[in-house]
């Protein structure tokens, strides 16, 4: 089950995806961490951010709208929480947030000499902060520039979330990796907005938010197939996981590992029913490991076309 | 240290129009104040759990009172006895006992729900209760035989008059919030509890309301349902640093 991600040994594919998952403690009470592949903890900024007013969330068909905004206690107060973390020798990956470039740094600086720090996934994707965010991650000179200034602020790896709000992910993709980046993770949230009939009014106090669930997993399983095709680092899958067939399916896509977000809230053990579920998967169908699966409805697709007349053409 | 449960229902009963009232096998043992937060599907439709108050609990068997007033709710009440529900719980913070040997009690519709544990625990704890209950009408004073015998002094009023007297519950409990120097609890309608904190602001009370907010994860890790508060944090989760405040914490909406 393990799996190599831009140099960071894992013992299964399968993360808590930031921002669904805080900073592991609230969910150490339902099952042992170690049986994670990493914890990615909240997006955490150099100062602590109070966050959006409510109301914040919003329930929609197959999954939920959030306009949290970033509410973390600073880099500074991660620190202990990310130090707590180490316990559980478990690899964490801490999600670095900013409105700047330097801010983005200062988050690193702030968090580089921590040896339970094992890779740092940079959030260019944000939908519900004003500034940055997801400005960051929608132009590819930006991000080229970010990423650059990045990359000589650490030796540790640089995972690089993308957003989905683009016309062409691949083009933000191959820009990240131009910049250093050593693995991609999509998907963050797609922009959405909620109404309230009875009241007559946007539902989210920021009016739009970020779209999580099993609602958006056909976008983010078509992105993580071109993003995968197109670029030669690792990409980490995620959006609208909520176990183990879905988990799969990204691995098939071209993910090589996968994080699970919003499922979290419904079910606090997704996480490790999704490791178990995959590795039943791979022993009933004869695969020996995790890597065997990756990509592999791309080398089906090819020769879909080759074998008959029915299929891709 | 919390807990995914699967407990057994062991009664649903309709207990008025819309309003059921669920007993749940033994497993969890909850305070008054708490929550349990409740997976009504099988599937991710609706994605969501939702979070019901701990109506009442003996000896680890916990007793929900709940409104249906949409899908989630729907699915629950469909729920019949012998089937599991899965649960997470005990969540949150409980009402806090304070010093004051008198309990002002007042309640809200279906903001009833919790404080009929909470009115057993004060007259465990040896408290001098008075109890108020408001709702739009007499069908929505629900269970109000149940709650009237817990407590001697036991006041309802109604919008309309067909029980109780025709007022605001506020305007009932407020002279016995300036007469006694009691702690008050609140449940209810974010007006409701906005007036039952000024008045006891006005008289010096001390006073604990539960919130309602949206819940996602339910145990602290997504931020999503959080209420703006005085001072510097700024903001604070309903689900782990309440569901109940300091009246004078926080800011009604
Ligand atoms: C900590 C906490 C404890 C709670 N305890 C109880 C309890 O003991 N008994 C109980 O009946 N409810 C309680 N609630 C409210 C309950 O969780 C909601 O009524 C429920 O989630 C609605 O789900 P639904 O799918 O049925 O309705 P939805 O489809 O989510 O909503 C249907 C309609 O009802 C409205 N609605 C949703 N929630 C509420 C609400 N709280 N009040 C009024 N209208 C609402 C919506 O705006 C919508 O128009 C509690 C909530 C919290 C946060």
């Amino acid at each position: 089950m393990t799996v190599k991600i831009a140099g960071v040994s894992l013992a299964n594919p399968v993360m808590s995806a930031s921002g669904c998952f805080g900073y592991g403690e609230e969910y150490a009470s339902f099952f042992d961490l170690r049986r994670l592949g990493a914890v990615v903890v909240k997006g955490t900024t150099a100062e602590p951010c109070a966050g959006n007013p409510p109301p914040r969330m919003a329930e929609t068909t197959g999954g939920m709208l959030n306009a949290i905004g970033l509410q973390n206690p600073g880099a500074v107060a991660a620190r202990e929480k990310i130090i707590a973390l180490q316990h559980y020798s478990v690899p964490v990956i801490v999600n670095v947030s900013g409105h700047s470039a330097a801010q983005y740094r200062a988050v690193i600086e702030l968090l580089d000499d921590l040896a339970a720090v094992a890779a740092y996934e940079i959030n260019i994707s944000c939908p519900n902060v004003k500034a940055g965010g997801m400005a960051f991650g929608t132009d590819p000179a930006v991000v080229v520039g970010l990423v650059r200034e990045l990359r000589g602020a650490t030796k540790k790896p640089l995972i690089i979330k993308l957003s989905p709000n683009v016309t062409d992910v691949t083009v933000i993709a191959r820009a990240a990796v131009e910049g250093g980046a050593d693995a991609l993770s999509l998907i963050n949230t797609l922009l959405g907005m909620a109404i309230d009939m009875e009241r007559r009014r946007p539902v989210l106090a920021n009016l739009t938010g970020g779209l999580s669930g099993p609602a958006i997993k056909p976008v983010a399983l078509r992105m993580v197939w071109q993003v995968s095709s197109a670029v030669d680092v690792p990409v980490i899958g995620m959006g609208g996981i909520s176990g183990a067939r879905d988990a799969v399916e990204f691995l098939m896509a071209g993910a090589s590992a996968v994080a699970i977000g919003a499922a979290n809230f419904t079910n606090p053990l997704v996480c490790p029913e999704t490791v178990e579920g995959i590795s039943a998967y791979l022993a009933e169908n004869g695969f020996a490991s995790v890597k065997e699966i990756v990509g592999l409805a791309k080398k089906e697709w090819l020769k879909m076309g080759d074998e008959s007349g029915c299929g891709k053409k | 240290m919390l807990k995914l449960q699967k407990l057994e229902i062991i009664k649903q009963e309709s207990v008025a129009p819309g309003h059921q009232r669920l007993t749940l096998a033994k497993g969890i043992n909850a305070l008054a104040g708490q929550f349990v937060h409740v997976r009504v599907s099988e599937t991710y439709d609706p994605f969501l759990r939702r979070p019901i108050s701990v109506h009442d609990c003996t000896e680890g068997r916990l007793v929900l009172l709940y409104r249906t007033v949409g899908r989630g709710t729907e699915l629950l009440a469909a729920k019949k006895a012998g089937e599991t529900l899965d649960l997470l719980g005990p969540l949150g913070n409980s009402f806090p006992l304070t010093d004051r040997p008198q309990a002002v009690v007042v309640a809200g519709g279906i903001g009833a729900a919790p404080l009929y544990y909470l009115l057993r625990s004060l007259k465990l704890a040896g408290k001098q209760v008075s109890f108020f209950y408001g709702a739009r009408n007499e069908a929505e004073l629900i269970l109000r035989d149940e709650y009237r015998a817990l407590v001697a002094n036991y006041s309802e009023a109604t919008d309309d008059g067909s029980a109780g007297t025709r007022a605001l519950v506020t305007h009932l409990a407020a002279p016995v919030i300036a007469g006694l120097d009691a702690t008050v609890y609140a449940c209810g309608p974010s007006p409701m509890l906005k007036e039952v904190a000024r008045l006891a602001d006005c008289y010096g009370r001390s006073c604990f309301v539960s919130l309602e907010a949206q819940l996602a994860c339910g145990v602290g890790a997504c931020l999503g349902c959080v209420v703006p508060v005085k001072g510097r944090e700024k903001y604070r989760r309903v689900c782990v640093d309440g569901p109940v405040f300091a009246a004078g914490e926080v800011f009604f909406c």
